[in-house]
């Protein structure tokens, strides 16, 4: 416990003290918040929460884009060497997976939350019940996806290759969910990628929360976006978190096993930082 | 005498090529072992391995009686590690580093202030504590990093290439205490070492290339083995001398200003030199180097 707090405690005071860091990942969420709901206004005239229905579909993005990203602070340990120490430490592999993802996870749930404060000021209709129940929710997508992330740095092992893999990852992922364009109106042929996809039940349950849906009939859920009917089989809100924590937990399986058998010390070490 | 490093048949290979090519040694427990070896001979490879995050191809490795395959959290507690690299994390002050490497070893919370101050005192940084690591030069660097390979009271430390580009004064220093260090706390010290008058003061020397130990014993049985001991003469009447060197059958070879003796027999040296006292004008013994060693052993200089 002391080691995962530990990293998670590191890796926080990294973030905070790297200034210029913090104040883009704030400018990034304001941004995509304010032209957002400019340019979408009229897409979503129609609806009876717009900005709710908005703002939670930023929220999520901007959850999930941050936990894949945060993971590469791993490949910046590892090219300056710091991984080294730690795995050397008598700490359990899932230790070290567990504090990096919980690090990573933070990070995306305290950026989520500011984006879901300022959007309180710009008309975001939430009792504090909901409040609590998306943060519940940015937590579990945000665990859920640092934990691919890392994953994927951990198979990566380099920058750029991560950065590759992320992009291919990021976009098809973003568009085929729901977040911005509603799953409604996207095609029939990409349908089954829509369903494949873990960030559309990551979203569907978010904007279950955010539009106060409690109340709809199961056909009323479908017609919304937010449950999915597979040929008679409802996939419904709360589905979503069984299906995110299963693909959280799978993805933190081979996160693990990646580090218990990976050679790091053969990675390239970057010039800088060595004593020379 | 119980060892405290084992390693029997260790072979690493990638692909065809073998970085490290079926060695096998031991250390003894608190004895300092110094592995000697031009670049890219397989020292890394060794430490890499018996500090658990490098996988061997076959052999194998025990740290205090415990696998560093199978029972790698054992070995891990045991360990203390300095690497080649600086693996401080920069963005954090040597204290948080400190402090984080406590947490990690689980350290008392009760002993962990003591403990930092005493390794900081050890290597004289005390007042850089509160420094980020980014601010300190490579010299400061390597001693924070060698302060925080000790905090947890290690039983095995490993030290690759401990005082490379640090200053005299400090690589003095830094010696001073992994001797007292060794002596307090029974420490068994591992290193590798480019500074072969470091080598000198070791208990065991292993000398390595391309993969294969080619010697290891003590330094003064290596000196003895493989160098020769020169004693140059100069006199301004050498005849006599060499006469008597070649009824004693010593080596001899005449020079410009007089002889050279190439032998270890030093006690027929100094008969030579009592009974020729009166001519003899001048005296110099060349003892033989680790330097003569490794370069006898493997065909170059250390340092290349």
């Amino acid at each position: 416990m002391r080691a995962i707090r530990a990293i998670l405690a590191r890796n926080l005071i990294k973030f905070f003290r790297d200034k210029m860091r913090f104040f883009f990942t704030l400018f990034m969420s304001g941004f995509l918040l304010f032209t957002f709901s400019f340019v979408m206004k009229s897409a979503v005239a129609g609806l009876a929460h717009p900005m709710n229905y908005l703002v939670s579909g930023i929220i999520i993005m901007t959850v999930f884009q941050t936990a894949l990203n945060n993971s590469m602070s791993i490949l910046e340990d590892i090219s300056t060497g710091f991984m080294k120490e730690i795995l050397v430490a008598p700490i359990a592999r899932w230790q070290i997976a567990v504090g990096q993802v919980l690090s990573s996870a933070a990070v995306a749930v305290l950026q989520g939350v500011i984006v879901l404060v300022v959007g309180i000021f710009m008309g975001l209709d939430l009792d504090p019940v909901h409040f609590a129940m998306m943060v519940c929710l940015m937590l579990l997508v945000g665990i859920t996806f640092s934990s691919l992330g890392l994953f994927l740095a951990a198979l990566s092992k380099e920058s750029t290759t991560f950065q590759i893999m992320i992009s291919v990852v990021t976009m098809p992922l973003t568009f085929l969910s729901g977040a911005y364009i509603p799953t409604t109106v996207i095609p029939a042929v990409l349908r089954p990628i829509v369903y494949l996809n873990p960030l559309t039940y990551a979203t569907s349950m978010f904007r279950y929360a955010a539009l106060h849906m409690e109340t709809m009939t199961t056909t009323e859920l479908v017609k919304s976006g937010v449950a999915f009917d597979l040929h008679g089989f409802v996939v419904q809100p709360r589905h979503g978190v069984l299906i995110t924590l299963a693909i959280g937990a799978t993805f933190f399986g081979l996160c693990v096993n990646q580090f218990r058998k990976a050679d790091f010390s053969r990675v390239t070490v970057f010039k800088r930082g060595q004593h020379r | 005498m119980k060892s405290s490093i084992e390693v029997e048949n260790f072979t690493k290979a990638y692909g065809e090529f073998r970085a490290v090519d079926d060695i096998s040694f031991s250390v003894e427990e608190g004895a300092i072992f110094a592995f000697l070896g031009p670049n890219g001979a397989g020292k890394s490879t060794t430490i890499n391995t018996l500090c658990t995050i490098q996988h061997k191809t076959r052999g194998t490795l025990r740290i205090n009686g415990n696998d560093v395959t199978t029972e790698q959290a054992k070995v891990r507690k045991d360990i203390g590690i300095v690497f080649q690299e600086c693996t401080l994390d920069s963005k954090l002050t040597v204290r948080e580093n400190l402090k984080l490497h406590c947490d990690f070893y689980a350290v008392p919370k009760s002993e962990m202030k003591d403990r930092i101050e005493f390794v900081l005192g050890l290597v004289d940084i005390e007042e850089w504590g509160k420094a980020p690591v980014s601010a300190l030069s490579g010299g400061l660097k390597r001693r924070a990093e060698i302060a925080r390979g000790l905090v947890h009271f290690p039983k095995v430390l490993f030290l690759d290439e401990p005082t490379t580009g640090l200053d005299p004064q400090t690589r003095a220093n830094v010696w001073d205490y992994i001797k007292k260090l060794q002596k307090q706390k029974n420490i068994t010290i591992f290193l590798t070492t480019h500074y072969l008058e470091e080598a000198e003061i070791c208990d065991q020397v292993a000398i390595i290339d391309h993969g294969k130990i080619v010697a290891h014993d003590t330094p003064y049985n290596l000196k003895k083995r493989h160098t020769r001991t020169t004693t140059r003469i100069k006199t301004s009447d050498p005849d006599p001398l060499l006469r008597y060197c070649a009824e004693k059958s010593l080596p001899v070879a005449r020079e410009s200003e007089g002889i050279s003796i190439t032998s270890t027999d030093i006690g027929a040296v100094m008969d030579l030199v009592s009974i020729f006292k009166d001519s003899i004008q001048d005296l110099e013994i060349n003892k033989g180097k680790l330097d003569d060693v490794f370069i006898s052993l493997t065909g170059k200089e250390i340092r290349n």
